[in-house]
């Protein structure tokens, strides 16, 4: 529990937490004894090792996450750095329960404890359940939940989790505020996902967002029920209003029919009663060269109408659009009151439109805060695939409508004077119940109106500019308005229109310029690469990596029959818990080395910033030379032991070359090799008999191997002491303790007396015919299986090597003398010797394979009496130089 | 967890005799670096970069062999996975002209039979040492029928060029495939749409 002086003033949190983690592992290791395989590790040892040394996992709290539908186990662990002298919560998802190795732990969240970080206790929280968020920085905050069941004895509960976070939070928030000093949470970033393009992309858009003005024309009018073909009148002095064509039009009607004609019509009456309208609208728009509009889209809820128009050059550049509508009004379901709204994506800005119609009459306040209170909720613009957008969550917001809000004059209170006066209408505006509403917080809340200057456009006389003379006599009011909400809004102009009489309300427009968020495509395209190249250096940089000390490993001199080992280290220089293993290699070898080598451990885990050795062990035995003789024969220069591909997982190859010098040795050479070398085999370097080997002249030095010949000789003057060899033949059978000086005797010409007894002698003769790469009676061996007789074999003997006849023959007079004198048995000889030389890899899985090879050595090392009787013919001649030449 | 942030990843290798630049190249493609020191390649390393064409997200990821003749085996066995090569020869190195031969002898038993081709005469920045003109790798180039350009890593002449252009020929490859797809699933298509008229009229 040490940690550096730089530690800001934690020791109160730190000491509680030293008693936490050094209680609970105590509990834990329990009766390890002796018999007991190696002891699993705890869950804290295997959080601790996803960790540098330097910072220390300080406690471990069994906390799940709902992702989706699925239930996710995971780890929430406290860690402390004592390089960045802070703490952190990083959270882990469980890949495999129970943890039995640091792999099956996947960071899914680090939460820096700084000043912003947030743990919030949910109130859905229960005793059987807890529901805690937790946050930093700007980031949404993430559910947790938590089961007050332990399964891991080494976990805190909930109580002393949250009470260790909070002392740490503290500690950290008053170093940060105290010492004026940024808290360092670099050491987290090794732990961090690495940052995706699109939240990079976001993270930097003030570098290529800029806001580009347009003008927006919000209008809203209660038609009173009026057909439009009846409203002849130019809709000019409405639509038409301000200086410049505006960009976008969101015109809304209320009442644009009776509902009881409404629900009279069929779909299609209504669909061409609303393009009668839409028409009527398109056709009074502001004209000005060059500017065309269109229809982008309308939206109709019973005499509700919103209609947005833009201008065409804008069309391209909107997206997302969708509606919705909120019915309210008769049975809250009709829809002759409610609101509906658009939605729509320019450029980089959400907008959104919103036409309502709020219940009617003066004391009907709370109902129409209800309404507006239930569209804000309920209007939801739903796109397939993608989360529903609410009004809040757009950029830009208008709202706009016959909100129906009244002027609640006290008692007795005389109208100020005409109705033209600006300060009359100042004055009235003090009883505007929508205003008075809004004040309180009661509806609309968040939204602006500007300045009205107008006078209220409720409630006329048709067709004049007088208030309501009927015997309603109904109090002029605001009922018409356009509200908005959102950054970057300016209204210019908001007004009504006295000269348009059709209906009993006047129309009302306001004029806005809107700083709309938009993408510098150039900039946007370089940030765009600049953030590609950032998340393509982090993942280069972040790849994992591991240094080996070693790329070749010389085994300097390698002899037949001797192991040598060499070791090598591995060491994870990077940030990160590194996987690594020595790759299968392709076919022929299907191994990740060849025969005579060894690998241990063939692959491991290595964590942040420790090492481990590899060891490689290499033994050339009669069940490896053939494989590395062949090797060196076919490879061109010089010749490798072998190449080991160290993978590590996600991360590079590293090739280990295994090199050395092998030692040429008899064994595993050919008869013909044998018989071209002028002096002993162990005077020959690798290079040489490698030349040797490749040699194909008809060209020997001597009529048949040196070694062969001293064996033979060896074991012929044993007499008696050959009794029972050659009972049985095993290449794999490990060798005798002598087997090596037998070998040096043989590579050396030795003159000394023979160091071995007769069954060192036999088993180095049978493994000086067995390890040749080809059988010696190779390349007949496929037509002696099959040969006849005798005489029919001898023909092809007769085409053999002069080595490997002479050998042939040499070896079969010894074994007859040998049957001769009993000294072993004719059927294990044959067996055995047949098997040798009629080696093949082909043909030994024949079912009478076996039998063939002892038939065709029996018939050259068994004289029956009649053979004998030929061979006293003359023809033992042909059976080669006699033993004692 | 992660989100794929990119529309395509294409697999490169890199190729070429010992020395001739085939690191230099990667990270002067990467990382836009240039180190003359040599250090010589042990294994296989590789790096990733995204490149934009034709409006799609491309990860490329470059593989770096080992040059070295004792790895030459092994390297081979690299080469399925990958849908370029770049084979790389020293314009300083008469040695390394003559091996391209060799190589693509290996490509043609190693790699899969579409993998896209590009040979690369690099250190073209080192024209008092030059020993193959540039006719000669064009001429090796042409006569195999795949593309040529020549490069300096130290320079940074062409590099990105020449990936690009490697790039947009496996994306050609790919985006072919998947065009004849698409022809294939609209006769599938016009199949079913001849089909409902008829029906249509017995219907009627």
């Amino acid at each position: 529990m040490e940690r550096g002086s730089n530690f800001p003033n934690a020791a109160n949190a730190a000491s509680t937490m030293a008693t936490a983690t050094a209680t609970t592992p105590t509990s834990t290791t329990t009766t390890a004894t002796a018999a007991v395989p190696p002891k699993r590790k705890t869950t804290m040892e295997l959080v601790q090792q996803r960790f540098k040394s330097d910072e220390e996992v300080q406690l471990i709290f069994e906390a799940y996450q709902i992702i989706g539908q699925e239930h996710v186990e995971g780890l929430l662990t406290l860690v402390s750095s004592s390089k960045g002298g802070t703490y952190a919560l990083v959270s882990f998802t469980l890949l495999r329960t129970p943890l039995t190795v640091s792999n099956d732990l996947k960071i899914n969240k680090v939460f820096p404890i700084n000043k912003s970080f947030q743990l919030t206790k949910d109130a859905k929280s229960s005793i059987t359940q807890q529901q805690f968020d937790l946050s930093t920085d700007d980031e949404r905050p993430i559910k947790y939940y938590y089961h007050p069941i332990k399964t891991d004895m080494e976990s805190v509960d909930y109580e002393e989790f949250v009470a260790h976070i909070y002392s740490c939070k503290k500690s950290m928030s008053s170093a940060e505020t105290h010492e004026e000093k940024v808290l360092n949470f670099r050491w987290l970033d090794d732990y961090r996902e690495i940052g995706e393009v699109k939240q990079e992309l976001k993270k930097r858009e003030s570098q290529y967002i800029v806001y580009r003005d347009i003008t927006i024309y919000c209008a809203t009018w209660n038609v009173n029920n009026r057909p439009c073909w009846e409203n002849t009148s130019s809709l000019q002095p409405w639509l038409a209003r301000g200086e410049n064509a505006p960009h976008i039009y969101a015109i809304g009607l209320q009442e644009f029919e009776t509902i009881t004609k409404i629900m009279m019509l069929n779909s299609n009456q209504l669909q061409m009663y609303t393009s009668q309208w839409i028409r009527k609208m398109m056709e009074n728009l502001h004209t000005e060269n060059g500017i065309e509009y269109e229809e982008l889209m309308s939206v109709r809820l019973s005499g509700i109408i919103l209609a947005i128009i833009v201008r065409k050059q804008l069309r391209p550049h909107i997206l997302r659009c969708c509606i919705h509508k909120v019915p309210r009004g008769f049975l809250n379901a009709v829809g002759n009151k409610g609101g509906v709204g658009v939605s729509l994506q320019l450029n980089e800005a959400n907008l959104c439109f919103i036409n309502s119609h709020l219940p009617a009459h003066m004391e009907n306040i709370t109902a129409r805060n209800e309404d507006y209170g239930i569209i804000e909720n309920d209007m939801r613009f739903e796109e397939e695939g993608r989360p529903f957008r609410t009004i809040s969550d757009h950029d830009h917001i208008f709202w706009l409508g016959d909100l129906n809000y009244r002027i609640q004059e006290p008692p007795g209170y005389q109208r100020p004077g005409p109705m033209s006066d600006a300060s009359t209408f100042e004055q009235l505006l003090q009883y505007d119940q929508l205003r008075n509403e809004m004040r309180h917080d009661r509806c609309f809340r968040g939204y602006m109106e500007g300045d009205i200057k107008f006078a209220p456009t409720y409630k006329y006389d048709v067709d004049t500019d007088t208030y309501d003379t009927s015997e309603k006599q109904r109090a002029p009011a605001y009922c018409d308005r356009v509200l908005w909400k959102g950054k970057r809004i300016e209204q210019l102009d908001y007004n009504s229109v006295m000269e348009i009489r059709q209906s009993d309300h006047k129309p009302v427009y306001a004029i806005f310029q809107v700083q709309i968020k938009t993408r510098d495509e150039a900039k946007y395209k370089r940030v765009q690469e600049e953030v590609l190249k950032a998340v393509d250096k982090r993942e280069n940089d972040n790849q994992p990596q591991i240094l080996a000390s070693k790329t070749v490993i010389d085994f300097g001199l390698v002899r037949f029959n001797e192991h040598s080992t060499r070791d090598f280290n591995v060491y994870n220089n990077c940030s990160q818990q590194v996987d690594f293993k020595f790759k299968v290699k392709d076919a022929p070898i299907n191994d990740i080395c060849e025969k005579w080598l060894r690998v241990d451990p063939c692959s491991d885990s290595l964590m942040i910033d420790s090492e481990r050795s590899i060891q490689l062990r290499m033994l050339v035995d009669p069940n490896s030379i053939t494989g590395l003789l062949r090797k060196m024969c076919t490879t061109r220069g010089k010749c490798d032991f072998d190449i080991l591909i160290l993978h590590v997982e996600s991360g590079r190859d590293i090739f280990i070359t295994v090199t050395g010098e092998y030692q040429p040795c008899c064994f595993g050479l050919s008869m013909e090799t044998m018989c071209r070398t002028n002096r002993p085999i162990c005077e020959y370097r690798q290079e040489e008999i490698k030349e040797l080997m490749n040699d194909v002249s008809p060209e020997y030095r001597v009529t048949m191997p040196r070694e062969f010949f001293l064996l033979i000789d060896y074991l012929h003057k044993q007499g008696d002491r050959l009794r029972g060899i050659f009972q049985s033949y095993d290449r794999r059978k490990a060798l005798s303790a002598k087997f090596n000086d037998v070998r040096d005797w043989l590579d050396t010409w030795s003159e000394a007396e023979f160091p071995g007894t007769p069954e060192t002698a036999a088993e180095a003769l049978l493994l000086l015919l067995d390890l040749p790469d080809q059988a010696l009676l190779e390349p007949f061996v496929k037509d002696l299986l099959i040969s006849k007789s005798k005489s029919e074999a001898m023909e092809l003997i007769a085409l053999l090597s002069p080595p490997k006849r002479n050998v042939f023959m040499h070896l079969c007079m010894f074994l007859r003398e040998g049957i001769e004198r009993h000294d072993y048995e004719l059927s294990n000889v044959a067996s055995i010797f047949g098997r040798i030389l009629l080696r093949s890899s082909e043909y030994a899985m024949t079912i009478d394979y076996a039998n063939r090879c002892s038939e065709f050595m029996r018939r050259f090392i068994y004289i029956e009496t009649s053979d004998a009787i030929v061979g006293g013919n003359g023809h033992g001649g042909a059976t080669g130089p006699s033993l004692q030449t | 967890m992660a989100k794929k942030t990119y529309d395509l990843l294409f697999k490169l290798l890199l190729i070429g005799d010992s020395g001739v630049g085939k690191t230099c190249i990667l990270f002067r493609f990467s990382d836009d670096a240039f180190t003359s020191t040599f250090i010589s390649t042990i294994g296989i390393d590789f790096k990733i970069k995204t490149v934009e064409l034709r409006g799609k997200k491309i990860k490329l990821q470059i593989w770096d062999t080992a040059g070295q003749e004792r790895f030459h085996t092994i390297t081979t066995s690299y080469y399925r996975g990958a849908m370029g090569i770049m084979l790389v020869y020293d314009i300083t190195n008469e040695k390394s002209f003559e091996n391209i031969v060799k190589w693509l002898r290996n490509i043609d038993e190693h790699a899969n039979e579409d993998v896209e081709k590009m040979i690369l005469g690099n250190k073209c920045d080192m024209s008092d040492k030059r020993v193959v003109s540039k006719e000669r790798g064009e001429a090796i180039a042409r006569e195999h029928g795949i593309r040529f350009m020549e490069t300096s890593a130290k320079s940074n002449t062409n590099i990105e060029g020449a990936f690009c252009e490697l790039a947009e020929a496996i994306l050609d490859k790919t985006s072919g495939r998947e065009s004849a797809e698409n022809t294939e699933r609209v006769v599938i298509d016009r199949g079913n749409g001849d089909k409902a008229p008829g029906y249509n009229k017995c219907c009627a």
